[in-house]
Parts: C-alpha cells; structure tokens; sequence
C-alpha cells in the first residue's frame, strides 16, 4: 500500500503551479502559519477563524505551560499560566470549541506540544471520530522532540528513555493510521534560540535524528519497507537567524548531510524518503527590546535567509512578531508579519526561478566547512552512544550553556554589534509603542476562569467509570510495554482530563530532573569593575557575617533555563554564595529554599508574563514566614516596562530585562540592594 | 542581617521557635552558627546554653554521605529522605549539603536542591546548603558548628559532602556513620579506591545498580576492600541501589532507620576537642597545632579546662601569641 502523500512532504513536482498547458510558471508557495493561541479555546478558535479569513494557509497551535508540562488548569502550579503563552486544553471538549467550524479534514495543523504529544495527537483524533472524519485524511505535526526541551525549552514531564518510546510509537501509530501525520519534528530551532552555532545546530538536530531512527530500527516493529517510509516522515523545525547569508548556507548543509546520512547509515533507496523536509521559525534570540521597532527588519532578512534559496527552502514559515521581546503579541502584530509572507511570496519573483546559488564557489565553500564541522560532532555525540547519553552526562547542555556565555560577552564588549542595543542607542521614542495598551497584548483575566469552569463542567458530566477503566488501560500499557497509542484516544474520548493522562504516566515513569548547565560556563565578566565588586562584596560578607547569599530560581512552568543559569554562574564569579534552585517550582518552593538557606536575596527568571501573579505569590510567602523584610526580590525576564510599577509596589526591588544585557551592572545593582537591606535591617534593629 | 547584640536580644525567641522546627528560626539559627565575625562566638555559647536547658532538645545522629561528583549521592538522599519521613510520622531530618567554593572569587554554586524533592510546608524536613570553603571539598570551616545547633533540633542530620582528598577523614569524626556513594566503577575509580578513601566509610552504597557494568563493580569493590581493608573483623556492608528506579532503596532505609533509632548516638559535645584541634590549625597553622599539644596538654584537655568550645576559642586567641 502507498500511502498518500502529504501537502507539505510532497515531491518537488506538486510544488509547482502550472499553466494551462502543463508547464511550470513557478513555484507553490511554502505554507504561511502564525503561531497562535492565547486565552482560552474559545478566543483561540476565533483568532484562527480570523487568521483564516486573512489568507493564513495552516495552523500553528501555541498551547499554554500546563498543557504542554501536562497539568490541568485548576492545579495550583497551573493557576498563574492558564492562557498565558497559548491555550489551554483539558480535555476533549475543548478541542471541540478550539476547532470549531474549521474543517479539520482540510487543515495543516503544526501542534508545538511535547512532553503531553501523544496525548495531543490522541484528543485530535478523538475529535476527528466523534465529528466522523477519517482520521487518514489528518495532516499536520505534532512538534514532540524531547530533546531539545531537555537541552533548551524545559516543558519535557518523563525522563529520556520513556520520553522517547512515546515518540518511537507515536511513529508506528502514524505510519499506517495518519500517514501525512509528522509524529515529530526534529527542532534545531530552540537550539540556535539557546545560542548554538550554526555547526552545533546542525549537529544536536541531526544526531537527535539519527538516534531517533536508531531507536525506530531497534525496535523491530517496522518492515524494512516501513523504517523507509518512516525516514521519509521525518521532518525538521528550523531557525534562521541574521547572519542570512550563513543560514541559508546552513539550510544547504543540513539537506546534503540528511540525504548523506539517511543514504549511507540507514541504506534508504528511494530519493524521496531521503528529502530534507523543514518547517521555520525565525530567530526570536535576536529581537531587541530596545528600539523593538529595528526588528521588522530583522524579521524580514532572517525570512530570507531560509526562502531565497529553491533548493533548501522552508516547506512552512511562521515568523515572530516585532515586539515578542516586550510581551506577547497582539493580533495585529501577527497580522503585521503575516503580511511579510504574503508579499515576499505573492508580490515579488523570488518563486519563479531555479536555485539562485547553484554554481556558487563562495557558498559552495562555506557549505563544506558547515558540514565538516557538524560531522566532526555527529560522529562525537553518536560515539558517546547517541543523544541519551549526550544530555544525560550534560555534554550538549553544557556546550549550550558555553556559546550562550561567548554571544552574550561578544554582545558586552561589543565585538558583535546589535543596532540599537549596544550601537546606535540613541532614536526617536517609537510611536508603535503608544496607544491605549501600551503596544502590547494582554491575556483577559475572566477567560481563566471560564476555563477552570468548563473544565469542572467536563468532570461533573462524565462516565467515571469509564475513566478510570481507561486510565487503568493506559498505565498497563505503560508498564507492559504495549503501544499507548490506543489507551490514550479511549482515554480522549472518555474526557480523561490533560493532568489525569500525564498523572498516570508520571506515575510509571517518573519525572525527570536534568543535568544543569551551570557547570562550564565561560562569562566575560574579567577587568576592574569585577575586582572593585569582590572587594565589596568581602566587605559586604565582614558585615553579614557570611557571604552574600542568593536563592535563583524559576518560579512557574516556563522552562527556559539560560538566563537564570548565567546569573547564578555570574553571581558566583563575583563571589556570592549561590544556591540555583532550578526551574518549574511553585513560588513556595521558592521562598521555602529562601528562608531555609537564610538567603538574602531572591531573583526570579519568568519568561512566560505571568511575572506579576508569581511575584505577588512570592511577596504573600514571605510575608507568611515573616521574612518580608529581610529577604529581597530580584526578577528577570521578558517584563514590559509599563508593569514595572506593580512590581515595585508589590515590593520587588529590582526587574532586570533583556535590555540589562550587562552582566556587572546586574551584578552590581544586586550587590546594592543586599547593601541596602542591610542597612535598613539595622537600623531597624 | 541584623547586629549581634540585637540577635542576643532575639536569642530565647529563635530558639523556642527553633525547637518546633519553625523553619525561618532554624534557618536564622544556623546562620548564627556559621557567623564568622568577632563577637558572634558568644551568640553561639547563649544558644547553646538556651538549647541545652530545654528538654525537647533532641540528641541527634549524624550520617554522612561522601562521593565523587556524579555518583548520584542528591538524588539517592532525595528519595531516602522522603521515604523514611513518610514511613515515620514521628521522625525529623536535617541534610546539610556541602559544595565547594571558587577559589577565584571565594563564591559557590550550591545546586543540590535542583535534585531534592521536597514535602511542602513539611517542617521535620530542612534542607541546608554550604559552601565548603575548600577547593576539593569535604565539610567547610563551619560544618561542625551547624552540626552542634541541628543535632539537637532534628533526630538525624545527613551531611552529604562531595568527597576527594583528604579532608574527607574529617566526616568521620563528625558523622555516627559514614556511607561512601559510588557508581559503577571506571578505571579512574579504581585508582580513587586505592587512594586511601576506602579506608574512610562503614558502609558503601553502590548506586545506579540499574546500570549494566553494575555486577563487575560490586564484585570489583568486594575484592579491592579485602586489599585495602585486611583487618576489619567483619564484610562491610554494600547496598546495591538505584536513586532512579527505587531498587534496594529499603535496605538502606532500614539501615539509616536502625542508626538513627539506635540509642546513644554520639553526643557532639564529644567531637569538639577534634574539631577544636582543627579550627585552631586553620586559624594559627602549625605552630598553633604545637603550642595546643605542647604547651597546653592537648585541645581535650584545654577545652575541657576553658569550660566549653567558645570559650576555648577565645582562650586560646589570648594564650598564643
């Protein structure tokens, strides 16, 4: 049996438009998404419908941190996040709302879901029998590569073995079931938004790809013709950041080194099943808060850089908003971008030639040295016994963490110059940041709530029995061995709740505690400043009676670890004593280390805006323990100026954000709020 | 941080409330007993007075964790801690967790509770973390003193120490027991073994047994321990576990549990003419060390005759030079 071919897996042929004597005219363009989805299903529904009508081609689903970290809204970890980053999704009857009067049967549909996938991809297909559609004729991705989310992204639940079983039969499920179905896709994207090198993010992306098939061939449950199709599923989500002309060269290299590696490793024979297929997302890392305008333009290059060659184009394109830096966008800032797509692929000729750089000597050149740079790694890290063993020794985390530390020194001494962050300061106050809501998005508190509500009314509705015999079903499969596949749609459709399918599995599986990259990190922070910052921080510690201590920790479920990391490396290196505390805890957690170690301050990273809800948290706790007054409050993140203001008033005392890219002035503005309390303490006393 | 004399002020609060392992109390106390200015000594001595006078003070064990990094010895702490004080309502445990500090800049990196799991809001669990002062690791200059505080707050104190070199003989004069933490071994461990750490602990826990290399390693330690230790009357004991999948995880237990619920644990009061010697070899050298031995019959004799560690301290700032 054959299996239809996907839209956006298909061979080169369907991608053209022909006249109508059969003759090409130019290509198809790639499929225009926006990721999307905030609120609640029922807002999400209505933006989509909305992004439809405006000529967008797929769906890209943002799903909120619970949904993705597989808790439901009402758990306690859960309440600040409800809405916040995506939508939340508890059961199936949410996805009714989420997809209503959109025919799912004509959808590209890009889920960015990871650890709870399966589940995802279970309630889709739930959704799909209980409408009556086919469930062969989905298409679309879930984006399931716990790899990177280990590495970078951090909403991985179950550590790597199971972690990757869950994708293993997610594939065997697709293969036959869901053929244009992308069980996974292997992200380099997150990679490069951690700072790897182009070569570094060929290398993670492909050895992830490489032990993935490793993985599927030991397993046994695949003919040979089979493990061959299932090459051809595999499909990649890229980056493509500035330096275009570089990553455009890079997209070169990763289709050669697929083609090479698919070819000679795994003996694949058809062509087509060897083809580099990616989707893209370009670079967010780069986006300035300062001058956030300056980053349509960097949008725009970026996109160039991963379209303007035929020969290693994206086969889909989301692109970022111009002001993801301040906060979530807003509606029209999506629109804004989905405008960018639209002329580059409507307006202009770009589809109507062959690759504009066969033949070139210069990108020819630079493909080479990419590519023997990523072999040299691949062949490491599958030496090392493939990508397990490579996250769980730290190896790649740890390489992460170092090029993090040399972007961020080369952006301090200015060696790599950002317009409008660290050259060029000096502008015109932006008029795109005035109007009424300060030019950026804020989620409707209210919808959290209808949420929580719909969520009790699925629970007051259904059969528990059913769910608890569905429940039981899945957790033996877990144990035994079995697909989960099939447990997990009986589960969908007996409105087993998002917390409850992952709560089972949790149960079995256990949840997984990564290697930090706190080790081997290299900083910029060397010279005068940093020697006059020991010396007051000794003095400092003669007062105290100890060294300054500092508790850094992510409060919440956003996983994005790397800032937090840097400071406490940072924190250490100008002599605090501190204790990193790790990511996904509760603002108890939190505060319970602080008073414990006796800390005297706190810095909390929150990337997702919920900075304000964690904050208050964090305050109410302290006050509990009676520690208000000596503990301090230091946030970091991506924390929009106008809620400052609240901040402060709550009592934190200082908000670093992206724009503080200065290692010693976070350093020292730290120092002085210790200093400060310090003083404050006894004179109080 | 406050000033000492408003401390001594807030000395009887803190402690009672210390007593019902009030966390923010316990946490300030240690603090106390890490303070290494001047005056802070007297603090101490007045706590420990206030303590003494009490009788809901406990009289604690010490046990000690040491291994090299990797070895597992977080997680397996972790997943111990929670076990035994689910299994026993009546039960109190302090971890006290020692990481080295920078030599450049004299800061540390304490990251061991990315790998404790905690009960929420559960008091008779304290998590407390150190820095060791030391570049290799081993206990820090105030280890013992945070052990003469929590020794009496809570049944058991778990020291857990990354353990290379030789301060690592310091834990067993510190800790009732001394358990070293060890994965299958590689070539490089086997050289560690023989290094003289072997000689250290009572017990070996051979963790990550889930590992397939797991067998070779427990038959390989058994072998080199009758080399290393010809004369001990008895096998010493190897707990095969793993902190991943809970295997052998109650054998352990039960052993830590005996320890614990052993009567007579070693009062501290007994370390101190050994943790005595060694402050002062820290803070006046060897010739410090000679003067203790010779001049003033030895540091049991001389803390015994000054009335009390703190003020053996502050004797013996006046009697040398």
């Amino acid at each position: 049996m054959t299996p239809p071919e996907p839209d956006d897996s298909s061979q080169a042929d369907e991608h053209l438009i022909r006249d109508e004597q059969g003759n090409a005219v130019s290509d198809r363009p790639w499929i225009i998404r926006t990721y999307s989805g905030h609120s609640s299903p029922k807002a999400s529904n209505e933006l989509y419908r909305s992004n439809l009508a405006k000529g967008q081609t797929g769906l890209s689903i943002a799903f909120d941190l619970p949904t993705q970290c597989g808790y439901d809204s009402d758990d306690p970890i859960a309440r600040p996040e409800i809405g916040k980053v995506g939508v939340p999704i508890n059961s199936l009857d949410d996805m009714h709302i989420l997809f209503d009067q959109i025919p799912i049967e004509q959808m590209n549909t890009s889920m960015t879901i990871n650890s709870t996938a399966m589940w995802l991809l279970a309630l889709y297909v739930g959704l799909a029998r209980e409408r009556g559609v086919e469930i062969s004729e989905l298409t679309g991705t879930t984006q399931n590569d716990l790899i990177k989310e280990y590495l970078a992204r951090g909403t991985y639940i179950f550590p790597p073995e199971p972690s990757l079983r869950i994708i293993a039969e997610m594939y065997e499920f697709c293969l036959e079931e869901i053929p244009a179905w992308n069980a996974s896709n292997i992200c380099s994207y997150h990679l490069q938004e951690a700072a790897a090198t182009p070569s570094q993010e060929l290398a993670f992306a492909l050895a992830n790809a490489i032990s993935l098939l490793d993985l599927l061939k030991e397993r046994g449950r695949f003919t040979e013709e089979q493990f061959e199709r299932s090459v051809g599923r595999i499909s990649f989500f890229v980056n493509a950041g500035i330096r275009f002309v570089e990553e455009m060269c890079k997209m070169r290299a990763f289709g050669e080194l697929w083609e090479e590696y698919t070819k000679d490793r795994f003996g694949v024979k058809n062509e087509k099943y060897r083809r580099f297929r990616y989707g893209v997302q370009v670079n967010s890392l780069g986006l300035t808060e300062s001058q956030p305008e300056n980053n349509a333009w960097r949008i725009l290059i970026e996109t160039l850089g991963v379209t303007l060659s035929r020969d290693a184009r994206a086969r889909a394109v989301q692109l970022p908003a111009w002001n993801e830096a301040l906060s979530l966008p807003r509606p029209w800032d999506q629109q804004w971008s989905l405008r960018l797509q639209q002329i580059l692929a409507y307006e202009t000729d770009l589809l109507e030639y062959p690759d504009l750089f066969e033949g070139s000597i210069v990108v020819r050149s630079k493909v080479n040295d990419l590519k023997a740079l990523a072999r040299e790694e691949i062949e490491h890290i599958l030496s090392m016994g493939g990508v397990i063993p490579a996250i769980e020794s730290g190896y790649m985390k740890s390489a992460l963490v170092r090029s993090m530390s040399e972007r961020m020194s080369a952006i301090n001494t200015g060696e790599q110059i950002v317009v409008g962050l660290n050259k060029w300061t000096d502008g015109i106050p932006s008029p795109l940041l005035g109007g009424e809501d300060g030019g950026i998005f804020k989620v409707d508190e209210s919808s959290a709530r209808d949420t929580i509500a719909s969520l009790e009314t699925t629970r007051s509705l259904r059969d528990p029995e059913r769910v608890a015999a569905a429940l039981e079903v899945l957790k033996e499969a877990a144990r035994s061995g079995a697909s989960m596949m099939e447990p997990s749609i009986e589960c969908a459709l007996a409105r087993v709740t998002t917390g409850e399918w992952a709560g089972a599995l949790r149960e079995i599986f256990g949840e997984y505690r990564p290697a930090t990259g706190v080790d081997g990190q290299k900083l910029s922070l060397n010279g005068e400043r940093v020697e006059l910052l020991r010396a007051r921080i000794d003095l400092l510690s003669q007062q105290l009676g100890h060294r300054p201590r500092i508790v850094v920790g992510k409060p919440g479920l956003d996983g994005h670890s790397n800032g937090a990391e840097v400071i406490a490396v940072s924190a250490r290196h100008v002599g605090f004593d501190v204790i990193y505390s790790g990511i996904r805890l509760s603002p108890d957690e939190i505060v319970q280390s602080a008073v414990e170690e006796d800390a005297d301050v706190i810095g909390a990273s929150v990337l997702s805006g919920s900075h304000v809800e964690l904050a208050q948290q964090i305050m109410e706790k302290l006050n509990a323990y009676g520690a208000r007054d000596r503990i301090a409050v230091v946030l970091g993140g991506i924390i929009p100026p106008h809620d400052f203001e609240t901040l402060f008033g709550l009592g934190v005392k200082r908000v670093f954000t992206p724009s503080d890219y200065e290692l010693i002035d976070i350093m020292e503005s730290i120092t002085e709020v210790i200093e400060a309390n310090t003083e404050a303490n006894t004179e109080a006393s | 941080m406050t000033s000492l004399d408003s401390l001594e002020q807030d000395l009887p609060r803190l402690v009672s409330r210390a007593l019902q392992r009030d966390k923010m109390a316990v946490g300030r106390l240690i603090s106390v007993f890490e303070d290494d200015r001047k005056g802070s000594a007297s603090v101490r001595s007045l706590a420990l007075e206030l303590l003494n006078a009490e009788p809901a003070r406990r009289n604690g064990t010490i046990l000690g964790l040491t291994g090299t990094p990797g070895s597992g010895k977080s997680s397996l702490l972790s997943r111990i801690t929670v076990d035994l004080l689910k299994a026993n309502s009546d039960l109190s445990i302090a971890v006290l967790a020692v990481d080295p500090s920078s030599q450049v800049s004299g800061g540390a990196l304490l990251g061991d509770r990315t790998r404790m799991r905690f009960l929420p809001s559960e008091n008779r669990l304290f998590f407390r973390s150190q820095a060791s002062q030391t570049d290799l690791g081993g206990l820090g200059p105030s280890s013992f003193q945070v052990c003469r505080l929590l020794t009496k707050l809570f049944d058991c104190v778990m020291i857990e120490t990354v353990g290379i070199g030789q301060s690592e003989a310091d834990i067993r004069h510190l800790a009732d027991r001394v358990y070293l933490v060890l994965q299958p071994l590689g070539g490089d461990e086997v050289q560690f073994l023989k290094a003289g750490i072997i000689e250290i602990p009572h017990a070996f826990i051979l963790n990550k047994s889930d590992e397939p290399s797991a067998l070779t390693s427990y038959h390989h330690l058994r072998s080199s321990m009758w080399l290393a230790r010809p004369f001990e009357s008895e096998d010493l004991p190897i707990f095969q576990t793993s902190a991943l999948t809970g295997v052998g995880l109650e054998e352990l237990e039960i052993e830590m549990l005996g320890q614990i619920r052993a009567p007579g644990a070693t009062a501290i009061e007994t370390r101190e003419p050994y943790f005595f010697d060694r402050w002062v070899h820290q803070e006046f050298g060897k010739s410090g060390g000679r003067f203790l031995t010779q001049e003033l019959g030895g540091a049991a004799a001389f803390v015994a005759q000054a009335g009390g560690y703190e003020q053996a301290q502050a004797g013996f700032g006046q009697v040398f030079g």
